[in-house]
């Protein structure tokens, strides 16, 4: 069975290299975005941790900041870490490359650039992949086609659920097609139709 | 028997003549975006110097259909047709994944039947999805069409197995959060013993016509290569890893749905070539029967279905659940904002990380090594690009 490895333990062995470079926040080891290849190449290396496999690579935007989530496994120890690290710089969010650590990394830094736009320093081909050049925005912000009022694409809570999560908000555009079941949002009632009548 | 070597050196020598330096230029060309070979809509760009490979680049996207964003907008059941189309050869192993990975989140129990079923359908996924790796594989090397509808036979009894179960045969959206959706038809479990019974006498058939097939040697064999640290240091999963004698595999290292009480063993290769991947998927169907045998010896009764609210609201978390699929290590990270819906949702793509090191495998060889290795890996386009 997989076990997931000790935080504390990572830290020192991180910390014994770089002080400073990591820390722990709710049990869980953030690294300092810095000296991220460095730190990563520690644990990589060390013979406790031995993390020679990237298993994922993935970004979450929290809005007030980007969260870099890495899962680092050791194949013959058979233990799991996650390690992340946060970016706060939302105009032209960067972090060291890992590639130069894992050549897994490259692909999926290539994905999270071209979905998120979180630059890579150091990355030796990076360019957007599943999206064209000059495509508008990076689709996984959450800012991503903000609806006017400052309405966010999204499930608020399921229709129905309570008055709170009543579907459509009301007074609100509604964000998605209207069922025929679902009350006609305040605004949106057309009163008459003045355009000229084709037929 | 193997090509002699006296014959490949004759081959060799060919390739030079050919190749040799003549002061022409590389030229650039496109396979795909649809070609045969590329097993999809996949583009390979390579830069050839007469027959040899230079450079290869690969350029995605063309299925992309932003899963990961539209997921976030939809509940956690809702979701689970979409990871039927992310990989839509192997549909169980995807719907088993995302569903082991929301189970986390929500804390479910699942019941020792759902548990016993999941793992059957699983391997009957690997079953049917090996039969289309290796056949395909086998036409990328020249044998147009014969083993392909040979093996095509077999993954047709499967899914006709998964359409008596749950009436879909690609995407099936048959896993359920908490267990599955539908019991087991009374007419599965003998059609699952015809097939028991039948494969092994199929599989001792593809071997004796494809395990000592000379050509198959001579297109296989010494093509891809790829050394073991360069394989884990690419986070190449599944067979592509397996085939470098990395014996990796969650099924063994990190167990799920009572896979530790099963008796199966990991196929691992010696060279790490395009040849070992293949013998490593065909010997892994016979583990997989090997493990279907013992599920329906031991399916346990009870309730194959949890009772998890159709509408569950997760603690705010994150969850990374990942299983071993066909293709690899296929998983799953999800984060929970406490609300109805992922507030992230990502899926961790074998077929896509798989070709991390495509462009190592194919530079030196010749452009028809280059789609023997693009097959032997084993892609999805689906799952590359979600």
């Amino acid at each position: 069975m997989t076990t997931q490895y000790d935080a504390t333990a990572a830290m020192e062995i991180v910390n014994a290299s770089a002080p400073g470079a990591a820390c722990i926040d709710e049990g869980v080891l953030y690294l300092e975005p810095d000296t991220l290849a460095e730190s990563i190449r520690t644990l990589r290396d060390s013979e406790e941790s031995d993390l020679v496999f990237l298993s994922n690579l993935t970004a979450v935007d929290h809005e007030l900041h980007f969260e870099l989530v890495y899962h680092l496994q050791s194949l013959d120890l058979n233990h799991i870490l996650q390690v992340k690290a946060r970016v706060f710089d939302r105009e032209d969010p960067a972090l060291p490359s890992l590639t130069r650590v894992y050549h897994g990394a490259h692909l999926q830094e290539r994905e999270v650039y071209d979905l998120f736009g979180i630059r890579f320093d150091g990355h030796p081909d990076l360019r957007r992949m599943f999206l064209w050049e000059g495509f508008p925005g990076y689709p996984l912000r959450k800012d991503f086609l903000q609806m006017p009022g400052q309405v966010r694409a999204g499930l608020p809570g399921f229709p129905h659920e309570s008055e709170e999560n009543a579907w459509p908000v009301p007074g609100s555009v509604p964000q998605r097609p209207l069922h025929p079941n679902d009350p006609q949002p305040e605004g949106e009632v057309v009163v008459a139709d003045e355009s000229e009548d084709a037929s | 028997m193997t090509m002699s070597d006296d014959t490949r050196l004759a081959m060799q020598g060919t390739i030079e003549a050919l190749t040799a330096g003549d002061g022409s230029e590389p030229v650039v060309v496109n396979l795909g975006p649809q070609h045969p070979s590329t097993h999809g809509v996949f583009r390979l760009k390579v830069t050839l110097d007469g027959e040899i490979v230079q450079d290869a680049e690969m350029r995605i996207g063309y299925l992309h259909r932003s899963m990961e964003k539209l997921a976030e907008e939809r509940s956690y059941t809702q979701n689970i047709p979409f990871t039927d189309r992310i990989d839509y050869l192997a549909a169980m192993s995807n719907n088993l994944a995302y569903c082991l990975a929301a189970e986390e989140l929500l804390g479910v129990e699942v019941p020792p039947r759902a548990q016993a079923i999941r793992v059957m359908f699983a391997e009957l996924q690997r079953v049917a999805s090996h039969a289309m790796a290796n056949g395909t594989f086998i036409n990328d090397c020249g044998a147009w069409h014969t083993p392909l509808f040979h093996m095509f036979r077999d993954r047709e009894r499967v899914l006709d197995m998964f359409e008596m179960t749950c009436g879909a045969r690609l995407t099936t959206n048959y896993m359920r959060i908490g267990g599955v959706a539908f019991d087991l038809p009374d007419e599965l479990l003998p059609t699952l013993e015809q097939f028991l019974a039948d494969m092994p006498e199929n599989i001792a058939n593809y071997e004796a016509l494809l395990l000592e097939n000379e050509i198959l040697h001579a297109r296989a064999r010494g093509v891809g290569v790829i050394s073991p640290e360069m394989a884990i240091n690419s986070s190449l999963s599944g067979p592509v890893l397996r085939g470098t004698g990395v014996p990796w595999d969650l099924r063994k290292a990190n167990p799920y749905c009572g896979y530790e009480s099963y008796e199966f063993d990991v196929p691992v290769g010696e060279q790490g070539d395009c040849f070992d991947r293949f013998l490593v998927r065909m010997a892994e169907v016979k583990q997989s029967l090997r493990i279907l045998r013992q599920v329906v010896d031991t399916l346990p009764d009870g309730p194959y279905l949890a009772d998890v609210p159709l509408h569950a609201r997760p603690e705010p978390g994150e969850s990374y659940a990942r299983v071993e699929s066909p293709r690899g290590e296929l998983g799953f990270y999800l984060v929970s904002d406490g609300g109805p819906a992922p507030y992230r949702f990502h899926c961790r793509p074998p077929s896509l990380i798989n070709l991390s090191a495509l462009k190592e495998m194919s530079i030196g060889g010749t452009l028809a090594d280059a789609i023997v290795t693009l097959g032997s890996i084993d892609i999805v386009v689906g799952e590359i690009d979600r």
